[in-house]
């Protein structure tokens, strides 16, 4: 099911959590609403689930107004952040839930529910835990229940709230790893609101991202990531080194390279990300900035090297592989040459 | 009076008698232990010891007759009469109240709390002077209900009423923190997955408060029997018509007649322990449901 967001607008008191929103997910697909928090993620998910009403905008699901239908009416599949499973039921009657409260006439039969609630257990690799209370279960346990138990009713869309918020690294990493492949098993129309880029990266066919409740870019993780629209987006998606410039005839020029910038400022900002830093012993042309190494952290397959660019005085930071690193022998103190390989320019 | 809620004292473990920073030194653990031991054997064990002592001073035969006497059989029928009004009203009210507050942003909220409240905070004679002021003879609505014939105070609906607003706090105050503390988001998942709002109550929010419920409803209950000063404004002691056991004790005893006031007596004792013993079964159950969350 397409899922559509039209100029959503929320205030919560004097906050405004969403802006004239807008955001369109494919049918099939997950997606990722990735951004800080307070930049209106959550909200929009619970204004796209029902549990939340728009100040302005409507919500189509398939191309249908659903705006004014109650969450019950949306029969969508929700997971919060915190599970919220019924603390009081077992894991079977958690995922029995959804179809024993259905109206007599929908209602399948108790074997039928039985059937499907161990199809669901078998599917999350739980079956065995099915006579367990929640509280007898470990984080990334009780995040599969939920997600069973939001499945069972069959929902057209299934929304996810920090849906790994809560989990300690490592089963982070394996649990959103078997969420895509999940999806690519059922391909259920899904959204997942995160604060984790590499999660939003990894996981997700499309990214969202959202900042002080506006929609800052829409894209594969691919394009968000090589193509960021705008500085914040280039920021919130990993380090970044800052060399400020001066704009001559809308371009901006960094030794042997040229680039455009739309601004009529005089100023503009060049963004280069630590692994696209290049370090050298000797200028070659007019593209390198001199800069003095400040420490070296060589902990791990790559080695980070914190400089200060002497013009003036800017931290810069750069990533070299451990090859690089042990062919160049870097020292702390020395006197080096620095260029962005890779490198994006916005407006001052 | 607002005694049973203030003194649930805090559950604690039998921990061993660990080096912590706060551990205070032998000689002042026992002390402090003793001070309180005494207290309560003077205070608490003393006299509930001589309720039954005195109530079966004069043998056990004139013990029994103090319950065949009509106006006891009276008194006891209409205490649990009351009982039995004033508790599933109230604990009906204290359920939608609390839902009210714990699940909801409104305005005058925390007016609505302090309100719960005030029955607890007004001492029981007042309350049964406002229903006089209000409904008695001479009172506001007296000439109204005299023309229709109906009759509150000096008789059973009066002493309802008057028992259904002093007990009317223990149910919502009760439950009150507890939904909090639990939140809305089960109720939400439920609503997500297509419950309607009986089986959210049902299925859901009932199981997950039963023992906060229970518990305000047991102590709803001992202070609905027990209850002295509102009913006794608003009674006038009508023998065998108008008294409740705690009334005719007071009867009993200012005719001098110690046994049977105090054979009367010992049943409401014996109905205090009953709570208790309930109460602590409750404590117990609810806690071992509530088995350490290995996460938080």
């Amino acid at each position: 099911m397409k899922i559509e967001a039209r100029n959503i607008s929320k205030t919560f008191g004097a906050f405004e959590a969403l802006k004239n929103v807008q955001i369109t997910v494919p049918s099939g697909k997950l997606v990722a609403l990735l951004g800080p928090s307070g930049s209106g993620k959550t909200s929009l998910l619970r204004i796209i689930a029902g549990l939340d009403h728009p100040d302005e905008g409507q919500i189509m699901l398939d191309g249908v107004d659903a705006t004014e239908r109650t969450a019950r009416e949306r029969r969508v599949g929700f997971v919060f952040q915190h599970y919220a499973l019924f603390r009081h039921m077992s894991v079977f009657d958690n995922v029995a839930f959804g179809l024993e409260v259905k109206p007599r006439r929908d209602r399948p039969s108790r074997s039928e529910i039985e059937q499907k609630v161990f199809e669901l257990l078998k599917l999350i690799q739980l079956d065995w835990l099915a006579d367990r209370r929640p509280n007898q279960l470990s984080g990334g346990q009780r995040q599969r229940v939920a997600l069973a138990r939001a499945l069972a009713v069959e929902p057209t869309v299934l929304l996810l709230d920090e849906p790994f918020g809560s989990l300690d690294a490592k089963v982070r990493k394996e649990l959103r790893r078997w969420l895509r492949r999940l999806h690519d098993e059922i391909h259920i129309t899904s959204v997942f609101v995160t604060h984790d880029v590499e999660e939003a990266l990894e996981v997700a066919d499309e990214i969202v991202v959202l900042n002080e409740g506006k929609v800052e870019q829409t894209g594969s993780p691919d394009e968000v990531y090589e193509h960021p629209a705008n500085s914040f987006v280039y920021h919130f998606l990993g380090s970044v080194n800052l060399f400020h410039t001066r704009v001559h005839d809308g371009k901006v020029q960094i030794g042997d390279v040229s680039l455009q910038v739309r601004t009529d400022r005089p100023d503009a900002v060049i963004y280069s990300r630590p692994h696209d830093i290049e370090i050298s012993r000797e200028r070659k042309d007019s593209g390198w900035f001199q800069a003095s190494i400040l420490r070296i952290h060589a902990i791990g397959p790559l080695v980070r090297v914190e400089l200060e660019k002497t013009e003036d005085r800017q931290i810069v930071e750069a990533e070299l592989t451990r090859e690089q690193y042990t062919h160049q022998r870097l020292i702390v103190g020395e006197e080096v040459f620095i260029r962005p390989r890779q490198m994006k320019v916005y407006p001052a | 009076m607002a005694g049973p809620i203030a003194q649930r004292m805090p559950k604690q473990r039998p921990a061993p008698p660990a080096r912590t920073a706060i551990a205070e030194s032998a000689f002042m653990r026992r002390l402090l232990i003793g001070i309180a031991l005494v207290f309560i054997t003077l205070v608490l064990m003393l006299p509930l010891i001589l309720v039954f002592s005195v109530a079966f001073s004069k043998g056990l035969k004139v013990y029994l007759d103090s319950f065949r006497e009509p106006d006891a059989l009276a008194a006891i029928r209409l205490t649990l009469i009351t009982a039995l009004i004033a508790v599933p009203v109230n604990t009906f009210f204290g359920i939608c109240a609390a839902w009210a507050i714990a699940k909801f942003n409104f305005r005058g909220k925390n007016v609505l709390i302090t309100l719960i409240d005030m029955p607890f905070a007004v001492s029981p004679v007042i309350a049964g002077l406002i229903f006089m002021i209000l409904f008695g003879s001479r009172g506001f609505l007296g000439p109204w209900l005299l023309e229709h014939n109906i009759q509150l105070v000096f008789a059973t609906p009066g002493i309802v009423i008057a028992t259904l607003f002093v007990t009317f706090p223990f149910v919502a105050r009760e439950l009150i923190p507890l939904m909090q503390a639990q939140g809305n988001e089960e109720e939400l998942s439920a609503i997500v997955l297509g419950a309607n709002g009986w089986q959210i109550f049902r299925r859901v929010t009932l199981p997950n408060i039963k023992w906060g419920l229970l518990y305000g409803v047991i102590l709803c209950n001992a202070r609905a029997m027990g209850e002295f000063g509102a009913v006794s404004v608003v009674s006038g002691h009508i023998r065998g018509l108008t008294n409740t056991m705690p009334l005719h004790v007071e009867i009993l005893y200012n005719e001098y007649n110690f046994a049977a006031a105090f054979a009367v007596a010992s049943l409401l004792a014996f109905l205090a322990l009953v709570t208790l013993i309930v109460k602590s079964v409750i404590e117990w159950k609810s806690g071992k449901d509530m088995i350490v969350n290995p996460e938080s």
